[in-house]
């Protein structure tokens, strides 16, 4: 690692240099001037985790200082999500962190991890939701920022392309805000998901509770043409083998354009009994209202991802028992305004980020997983970067953010899974609210079993 | 075209040349990794701002679709190293006949197309080339990001200099951006660069004088696919990733064509300069307003507005303005306005 | 046979929608004789001001007049203010410029009005009609109406007035129309307020068939508008509407029937315009101009 004279600088003033990089740059080559202010001095520092010797994690290639990223009592974290363009209403999530953070700093005195308060400091980037400048703004986190780990970086793409770099680095990437089934590769242990429920763990459900009500009904899948779509369509296939379940087609939409109409068109024709809509954003409540307005009348089951409450008002009267999956309590539910967390959340975010809705479910998952990520810091016996992730890597947690009550939450050295106790839920439009079908599901630990290994490890 | 040999003005190009190139060489020295990687961003995409320059200044077509090429360049080093083990070398001149190639076959109806249709069926592959690659290419977790893990390590001689992976990474860049630059000076110095600027001109009155217009802009069309290719490769060699979706496909045909005009079209130099003020001012966009980020693409776009405004010849002209302005003033004693040769 | 049918009205529906935002850029182009690449952006921002007209209780149908309205003016203000300056010099600037347009329109309509999406109510009822297994809906009627409308009005406007062939005269040749007394400045900024009016308006009649106003919501309808202007011919009405209703058949026909296409069904157009290019190189419609030298 370097500790360029240039990086401990504050922004503003890094700002001011680079304006007048070409001449200060031209003065220092004229004067010959041998000394950079970057050293190249490398500190390996080689440690050897918290457990001693039942460490999961390998860190004998980690290079750094595990205690990065703490000054004083202050803990610093990085996030890089989209704040601008085209995905910009992902940057709410940022509303719920901070509202938790705050909280957490000005009401609890901070996060206490090994007898030790440290208050936390979220440094937050905007990448436009591109890979390219996710690695850019995580480069930047890391080297510039010492952050001592990364939290919530949202998106499939921007994750994967960093897990080398965080694996290179040792630098621990909590609560990756995506479900996808990669996140269960051992290879890069410095990558842990979050709690959405993983996307093969819908199929799970979904396969269930047919084959209890509708054995033999036949599906129709309706997905995004990438590999989100392609997690919900595999698991389904692998998992239909053996059950009187059938596909009776398929179709991929391209998430860019966000049309489904002709696909569903397709797909009516089949005349099946459900349909899968393995879709997210605006392509959820467009299938919705396609299918509204054809003469199909399946039963619907759409992506977890969908769940927020402007999604499903667009959709309108077409959005009516329509089946999916949530991990948490459904803020738009004022049923749930009696429960303790819930209450809690409506009041913190009231008061510390007035300009979020706290009955968005954006808001709602990124207070979750502040929660999380502060009961993983004080789960973890010191404070460095092996220990937290070793903690991580066995962690269990119950009762946080607004996870239903009850539920818990955990991962182990063979389970990489945390998501994996949810419920079923079913629309109910005259409520304009998710209402539970059945018990809490309880999958932990499963979700490997359920999904074809090359989405995994792919 | 020799006659200027030891031209004042020669000698003035020679020194400010290596003055830029040693000051470029010495900025990984200084930076850490973060701006090192902003600072040869602007030189790979200079590398394809200097192409589409030869499309664009000397050949008056209009491309809004060159980040396909560029994205053909990336995906071709990142797929042939990361699945084929190839050396990132070995991959440049693969990627440069393929990118020469397609973008041949694409510039083809460029021959009959005026400028606005051009910038149309442009625009068209900067949309279809991110469909094809999610439908094609099968790359980390499922997705089509590609991210090859062999990117060239220094080597020992270079230790001095580049003891660091980014730092060598940056050398390699501006090594290749400086070849490409060379190579495009000889081009557009000689027999091509005169057909060019004949057929953008007045195609019809060029080809009375025996200029194979249909060549010409086939060709030009053919080589800036080339360049933004090869911009491709170094974007691979600096991010360690190939990704295309349709916003980032976009806004590289849109970085591509900003630089290009901002520089000054039909000058050598002018899309290098112009290639950094896009990348600075970009970078700088996104950090000016921070508690307002959603604001930044506007911040951005009204920067270019305003620079259009003061500087509707580019940065490049807009000083030679300047220089001839002074001249007047001043009085002229060194020699005598020189004619508009592309420097 | 049913399902043919069915598709094929799909695609006329995605037509008409492709169709009414390529007008607005037929008449710009037809106008001021260049392309408005802020085009799309600024029409969502109008869809916007009509979303926030609608939600403080405004009637949908005065909600779009008065956006339209407002449009108008906004246009003419961003060519007196904003293109102005880059007039009559190198057409290159005057994309850079408008390109800069694109970007601001869409980052300051999200600081407006927020980036969560929003329901923009249909000026049209939520009917349909059952004919032989067929449904077809209000919405589409509704649009085609609108559509055959808007052709009417501007065929008469720009081939029946003299307001019309003093925009041709300033779109061929400025100089020369400044010689015989028509005021080109005046002439370009009316043809920014007309188009801007005209994508309000496509921007309210297109939403509404998508789930939600979005700040993607007209960037990717743009693409197929463009592809379907420049299919039909950039200057000729008629043209665009041909054009965009094609585009939108050939897509919907290939995501049912050519299933190697799936995903990629964009290559269908873009493959037709190089075809009708190479043989048409104004397009279907377009007009040929000969060159002197």
């Amino acid at each position: 690692m370097r500790n360029s004279g240039g990086r401990s600088l504050s922004r503003p003033a890094r700002r001011r240099l680079r304006a007048l990089a070409a001449l200060l740059v031209l003065a220092l080559v004229a004067a010959a001037c041998g000394g950079g202010d970057r050293d190249d001095e490398t500190t390996d520092t080689t440690s050897g985790g918290g457990n001693g010797d039942e460490a999961i994690i390998d860190t004998s290639n980690c290079t750094g200082d595990t205690a990065t990223g703490i000054e004083g009592n202050v803990i610093k974290l990085g996030t890089s999500l989209p704040q601008s363009g085209l995905y910009s209403a992902f940057a709410e999530i940022l509303r719920g962190e901070s509202a938790y953070f705050e909280y957490v700093n000005e009401e609890l005195g901070g996060v206490e991890i090994a007898g030790e308060t440290y208050q936390i400091e979220l440094v937050n980037r905007d990448d436009e939701y591109q890979a390219e400048q996710t690695v850019a703004a995580v480069t930047e986190l890391i080297n510039d920022e010492s952050v001592f780990a990364l939290f919530n970086v949202v998106g499939t793409k921007n994750n994967l392309a960093i897990r080398d770099l965080v694996n290179d680095q040792c630098v621990p990437n909590l609560f990756a805000a995506t479900g996808s089934p990669a996140w269960g590769n051992t290879d890069y242990p410095w990558t842990l998901g979050t709690a959405l429920v993983p996307y093969p763990l819908e199929m799970k459900a979904l396969v269930d509770y047919l084959s209890a009500n509708d054995p033999d009904a036949s599906i129709a899948v309706l997905r995004a043409n990438d590999d989100f779509g392609a997690a919900y369509s595999e698991t389904l296939k692998s998992l239909i083998e053996g059950t009187d379940l059938t596909i009776a087609g398929e179709e991929t939409y391209n998430v860019e354009l966000f049309d489904t109409k002709s696909q569903i068109t397709s797909l009516a024709a089949t005349n099946a009994d459900v349909l899968v809509v393995g879709a997210t954003l605006i392509g959820c409540p467009d299938a919705l209202i396609n299918v509204g307005a054809s003469s199909w009348e399946p039963m619907i089951y759409m992506s977890g991802t969908c769940t927020s409450k402007t999604l499903m008002e667009a959709a309108g009267d077409d959005a009516d028992g329509v089946f999916t999956v949530l991990p948490t309590l459904d803020p738009a539910n004022p049923a749930n305004d009696s429960n303790e967390a819930m209450a809690l959340y409506k009041e913190k975010v009231a008061q510390y980020q007035s300009e979020a809705d706290p009955t968005n479910g954006i808001v709602a998952y990124g207070w979750t997983a502040a929660a999380l990520l502060v009961e993983l810091l004080e789960q973890s016996p010191a404070a460095d970067r092996v220990a937290v992730m070793e903690t991580a890597r066995a962690f269990e947690a119950s009762d946080v953010g607004i996870l239903r009550p009850g539920a818990t939450v955990s991962t182990s050295a063979d389970d990489w899974f945390l998501g994996e106790t949810f419920s079923l839920v079913q629309y109910n439009l005259a409520d304009q609210f998710f209402a539970d079908v059945g018990d809490l599901i309880e999958e932990d630990g499963n979700t490997a079993e359920y999904t074809p290994e090359s989405l995994i490890n792919g | 075209m020799n006659t200027d040999r030891f031209t004042p003005r020669l000698l003035m190009t020679v020194v400010a040349a290596v003055l830029i190139l040693a000051a470029l060489a010495y900025l990984p020295q200084y930076y850490g990794e973060s701006q090192t990687k902003l600072y040869a961003e602007a030189i790979y995409i200079a590398i394809a701002a200097l192409g589409l320059n030869l499309l664009t200044g000397y050949s008056g077509q209009v491309s809004i679709g060159h980040g396909a090429f560029y994205g053909l360049g990336a995906y071709g080093t990142a797929i042939l190293m990361f699945d084929h083990d190839w050396n990132f070398f070995a991959t440049l001149p693969v990627v440069a006949v393929l990118t020469f190639v397609v973008g041949a076959a694409v510039g083809f109806p460029a021959l009959r197309l005026s400028g606005m249709y051009l910038a149309l069926i442009t625009l068209g592959l900067a949309t279809l080339f991110p469909d094809l690659v999610t439908r094609f290419v099968k790359g980390t977790g499922g997705t089509s990001l590609v991210q090859p893990r062999n990117r060239p390590v220094p080597p020992e001689w270079a230790e001095s200099f580049a003891s660091e992976p980014d730092q060598w990474w940056y050398y390699i860049t501006l090594a290749i951006a400086v070849v490409m630059l060379v190579l495009l000076w000889n081009l557009v110095r000689g027999r091509f660069g005169r057909a060019l600027l004949a057929v953008r001109d007045h195609e019809a009155a060029a080809t009375t004088v025996g200029i194979d217009a249909a060549r010409v802009k086939v060709s030009a069309f053919a080589i800036s696919a080339l360049y933004a290719g090869i911009a491709g490769s170094c974007s691979v060699l600096i991010t360690g990733l190939a990704n295309a979706g349709r916003v980032e496909v976009f806004q590289q045909s849109i970085f591509f064509l900003v630089a290009v005009v901002i520089g000054g079209t039909a000058t050598v130099i002018g899309p290098v300069v112009g290639a950094f003020v896009v990348v600075f001012l970009d970078d700088w966009a996104g950090e000016v307003i921070a508690d307002k980020p959603v604001l930044s693409p506007a911040i951005f776009g009204i920067a270019l507005i305003l620079l259009m405004y003061v500087l509707p010849d580019g940065l490049v002209g807009g000083s030679r303005r300047a220089v001839a302005v002074l001249r007047r003033r001043f009085g002229s004693r060194a020699e005598p306005i020189a004619p508009p040769v592309p420097t | 046979m049913d399902l043919f049918l069915s598709q094929l009205l799909n695609g006329i529906g995605n037509g008409v929608v492709y169709a009414s935002l390529a007008l607005a850029l037929v008449l710009i182009f037809r106008t001021t004789g260049f392309l408005n690449f802020a085009q799309g952006e600024m029409a969502l921002f109008s869809t916007y001001v009509t979303w926030q007209l609608t939600d403080w209780g405004l009637p949908v149908v005065a909600s779009i007049l008065i956006s339209m309205a407002l449009a108008f003016i906004m246009g003419v203000v961003i060519e007196r203010v904003v293109i102005r300056p880059v007039e009559g010099g190198s057409p290159l600037v005057a994309v850079i410029v408008t390109l800069g347009l694109f970007l601001a329109f869409n980052s300051i309509s999200q600081l407006i009005f927020g980036t969560e999406s929003k329901v923009l109510p249909s000026a049209f009822p939520d009917s349909s009609w059952d004919v032989g297994g067929i449904r077809i809906t209000a919405q589409t009627v509704g649009l085609m109406v609108v559509l055959a409308a808007e052709c009417l009005l501007l065929y008469w406007l720009l081939q029946r007035t003299k307001l019309g062939l003093a925009f041709r005269a300033v779109s061929s040749n400025a100089e020369s129309s400044k010689l015989v007394g028509i005021s080109v400045g005046s002439m370009l900024a009316l043809g920014w307020g007309l188009s801007a009016a005209l994508g309000a308006l496509a921007g309210a009649m297109v939403v509404p068939t998508t789930p939600a106003l979005t700040a993607a919501s007209l960037q990717a309808v743009l693409v197929y508008s463009f592809a379907g202007a420049a299919l039909g011919g950039f200057d000729s009405p008629l043209g665009a509407v041909v054009g965009g209703i094609t585009i939108g058949v050939a897509q919907a026909l290939t995501i049912q029937y050519i299933d190697p296409l799936n995903d990629i069904e964009l290559v269908v157009p873009f493959a037709l315009i190089g075809l009708v290019l190479l043989f048409r190189p104004s397009g279907l419609f377009g007009r040929h101009v000969v060159e002197r030298v």
